[in-house]
């Protein structure tokens, strides 16, 4: 694990983390100002399955937040506008987002559709000071989007992070260098990214609710309560940049371990041909992400939740690795059969690709050309999807599985990222 | 029942079963081999569903019956008793008592009852020679598939003709095919079977244990192939499900011929695959007027080349391969030369003993790698 060293005043780095202020409701008032100011909840009907995928400032004030059942916040805030969510603008103004951030620094890293890491260390003599450069950003942003962000501003991206989080709405927070344990002591601890609610109940349950107490701890004494992540908190609630994705250089390429998509039935179902169409459908977007990152999966696994959520998943390694719908549906469709309780209805499908490897160099002999042809017309079918949309072209044993996809903060290809 | 043989004897037959039986089973009884002891002669079977061993010795029955044990248990525990008789006695609740001069064991068995019934072997078809089958055997089964998924490639095909014996496998990267001569009159024009991999393994067995001039009494039914060597009985579900059409993957007209002495190029080939990835194995083959140079590079590891003589006349060639696919075929062949038969960067390569005619045909088609 790698632990930031502390270095001189003048070498010091300078980061930005840019925060879109509830982006997906602030779009959709873009294209519809009427929804302005009120309880708005995007994600889908207050009826249905699936969860909140953003919640306007005025619906959170009545305790309505993202990944909450659309259901619960129904009842939490039953005069909410409830909308659809539109991935397609929603990547729109991504796009608008990273395009100012790439016209400001070079070093700009998206960490998810509507927040991003800039490393503006060196920027001293084109935008002066760090709150000058970071109003100046702020107006960019604004001016090519009509949208609100905030800005946090520290020698790590870790502080920068809280800070966008504390600088919100619509604001610019900076954490002088020195500062940044009186800062984050304070705070509880769950502010940190990478604390979660089983790490906040162990770390409450050893007495420590802020990051302050946390501080108070050294390095050994976490490590051996909480392992690595022990040794990755002592280093954050110093307002270090420690563990996980934190370790990685803002702009370095790091590929994704793992594709996969899930599905949620909005109403449980054991109709074989729909659960056949719904797992066609999700090979193809995952064999689609697959191209798009020009990788071939050697397992492939299954998810499957019953009506009574029992959850299973199974995976199986393919002898020659794959990018193709076919190929994963076929491996998919398998595993579904080998281990589905037969008439048991279900709730919840997903595919999961892993095992990243070379498309084979080994040619075959009894082959009939089958992979090289698919691999062509997924080519091509790719290029419409690029040109058309998604839902362009697919293979016919999916077209009953389509479902409208649910809007999430981590969609195929953030702008900026290697496809 | 209770009878008494030779501990020899015992652990000879007993060590047959091994391979059959699970060890892992969710089936107990899968895992225990039946005796049965009657006339002069107590009689040992093992089963795995898929595979049945059945073989007898010599002993003095005391009185007939029949029972099973832990196959494994029994003859670890057999293994480790001194030369000379053992006596063995089916006792009240399936247990056994095994006596050997001061050693006493009491071991629990399970009933008969619930042991499967081993089909009845039919007619015999043919006679086949043991060491025959069994060097085909060496010579194809390791070109089949590990993929539990290509189910008619994890076992090799066995025909049967008036005049001939033909054994072919593959995985489908490359594909081993030898024929030999053999008398089968019995045979009507021909016989076709797929022989799972695990029944092919028991068969080398069986033959390492036969005089040379054994040979295996051969029979099938709709489900089962019938291999009786002596008094030793193998039964096999066949495989079901369409072999591919070897034939029309075999090359008929490379013009391209590389002759290699074999331990040279074998050895040449064993030492640039260190350097291969480590995954795909791929190793280049180059093909020049008088030679053929082989080599390897890895980012990891670093590279290696090596260059053998060869009588090879035809314009320069460079073909990827999968260098254990290439060691596997040297290792088996006996010849002193072989044949290195191409045609051009994506089409199969040909490889086959060269030299001295044998009666025997080999040929060992493997595709190249893209490189």
């Amino acid at each position: 694990m790698q632990v930031r060293q502390r270095v001189s005043w003048l070498e010091m780095k300078t980061f930005f983390h840019l925060d879109m202020d509830a982006f997906f409701v602030s779009v959709e008032e873009l294209f519809d100002p009427a929804l302005k100011g009120k309880p708005v909840v995007v994600g889908g009907r207050p009826n249905e399955r699936g969860v909140v995928s953003a919640a306007s400032y005025a619906a959170r004030r009545f305790g309505v937040h993202s990944a909450m059942p659309l259901r619960t916040a129904h009842k939490l805030c039953p005069q909410a506008i409830f909308v659809d969510g539109h991935m397609e603008r929603y990547q729109e103004y991504s796009h608008k987002v990273h395009d100012v951030l790439c016209g400001f620094t070079p070093l700009v890293e998206m960490a998810s559709i509507d927040e991003a890491y800039l490393d503006i260390t060196g920027t001293q003599r084109l935008y002066g000071p760090p709150l000058r450069a970071a109003h100046l950003l702020h107006e960019r942003i604004s001016a090519a989007t009509k949208l609100n962000c905030s800005i946090g501003i520290a020698a790590s991206r870790l502080v920068a992070k809280i800070c966008s989080d504390q600088a919100k709405p619509n604001g610019v927070l900076w954490v002088i260098p020195g500062r940044e344990a009186a800062f984050l002591a304070p705070l509880d601890v769950r502010r940190i990214p990478g604390v979660g609610k089983v790490s906040e109940k162990n770390l409450n349950s050893l007495g420590i609710r802020k990051v302050g107490d946390l501080a108070k701890f050294d390095e050994a004494f976490l490590e051996q309560h909480f392992g690595k992540l022990g040794l990755a908190l002592a280093g954050k609630a110093q307002g270090l940049d420690a563990g996980g994705w934190f370790d990685t250089e803002i702009g370095a390429e790091e590929g994704p371990k793992s594709i996969s998509h899930e599905h949620t039935f909005s109403e449980d179902t054991a109709d074989l041909a729909q659960i056949e169409a719904t797992l066609a459908k999700l090979s193809e977007m995952v064999g689609r992400r697959l191209r798009e990152h020009g990788l071939s999966a050697r397992t492939i696994q299954l998810k499957l939740r019953y009506t009574d959520f029992s959850t299973i998943t199974r995976a199986h390694s393919v002898a020659r690795p794959t990018s193709l719908d076919t190929e994963l549906f076929e491996e998919i469709r398998a595993l579904f059969h080998r281990n589905w309780k037969k008439g048991s209805t279900v709730r919840l499908l997903g595919v999961h690709a892993s095992g990243w490897s070379e498309e084979q160099a080994q040619l075959d002999l009894l082959d009939d050309h089958t992979h090289e042809r698919w691999q062509r017309a997924l080519a091509a079918a790719d290029h419409m999807r690029d040109r058309f949309g998604e839902s362009a072209v697919s293979l016919a044993a999916s077209l009953r599985g389509k479902f409208r996809e649910r809007t999430h903060e981590n969609p195929v290809g953030l702008p900026g990222k290697k496809k | 029942m209770e009878f008494t043989v030779s501990k020899a004897d015992l652990v000879r037959e007993l060590s047959l079963s091994q391979g059959v039986v699970e060890k892992k089973t969710t089936i107990p009884i899968l895992s225990n081999v039946l005796l049965e002891a009657s006339g002069d002669r107590v009689t040992l079977t093992a089963t795995d569903l898929e595979l049945g061993v059945r073989c007898s010795c010599k002993a003095t029955v005391k009185k007939e019956g029949a029972g099973t044990v832990p196959a494994r248990k029994l003859l670890d525990y057999v293994r480790l008793l001194p030369e000379g008789d053992v006596h063995m006695k089916f006792l009240e609740n399936h247990w056994v008592s095994i006596t050997c001069g001061r050693s006493k064991t009491r071991i629990a068995g399970m009933s008969r009852d619930s042991f499967p019934e081993l089909p009845k072997m039919p007619d015999p078809i043919a006679e086949i020679p043991v060491k025959a089958l069994a060097s085909l055997i060496a010579r194809t089964s390791f070109a089949i598939s590990m993929e539990e998924s290509r189910f008619t490639l994890s076992g090799a095909l066995l025909i049967l003709r008036p005049d001939s014996m033909t054994m072919v496998a593959t995985d489908g990267h490359r594909l081993a095919y030898v024929q030999t001569p053999c008398e089968n009159a019995g045979v009507g024009q021909q016989f076709r079977a797929l022989i799972p991999k695990k029944a092919m393994g028991e068969l080398v067995k069986l033959a390492e244990d036969a005089v040379p001039e054994a040979k295996a009494e051969f029979a099938g039914d709709d489900n089962h192939l019938f291999f009786k060597v002596g008094e030793r009985l193998l039964i096999t579900r066949k495989l079901t499900g369409n072999f591919p059409d070897y034939e029309r993957v075999l090359p008929k007209d490379h013009t391209l011929i590389a002759r290699l002495q074999k331990d040279e190029i074998r050895a040449a080939i064993e030492r640039v695959a260190q350097f291969a990835d480590e995954r795909s194995r791929a190793i280049r083959v180059q093909f020049t007027e008088g030679e053929v140079k082989v080599f390897s590079s890895s980012v990891e590891m670093g590279e290696s080349e090596e260059t053998v003589t060869s009588e090879y006349k035809g314009p320069d060639l460079e073909i990827g391969f999968n260098a254990q696919y290439l060691l596997d075929f040297l290792r088996v062949t006996a010849q002193d030369h072989i044949a290195f038969e191409l045609k051009d960067q994506k089409s199969a390569g040909e490889l086959r003993p060269a030299g001295d005619a044998t009666p025997d045909q080999y040929r060992y088609v493997v595709m190249p790698m893209r490189i």
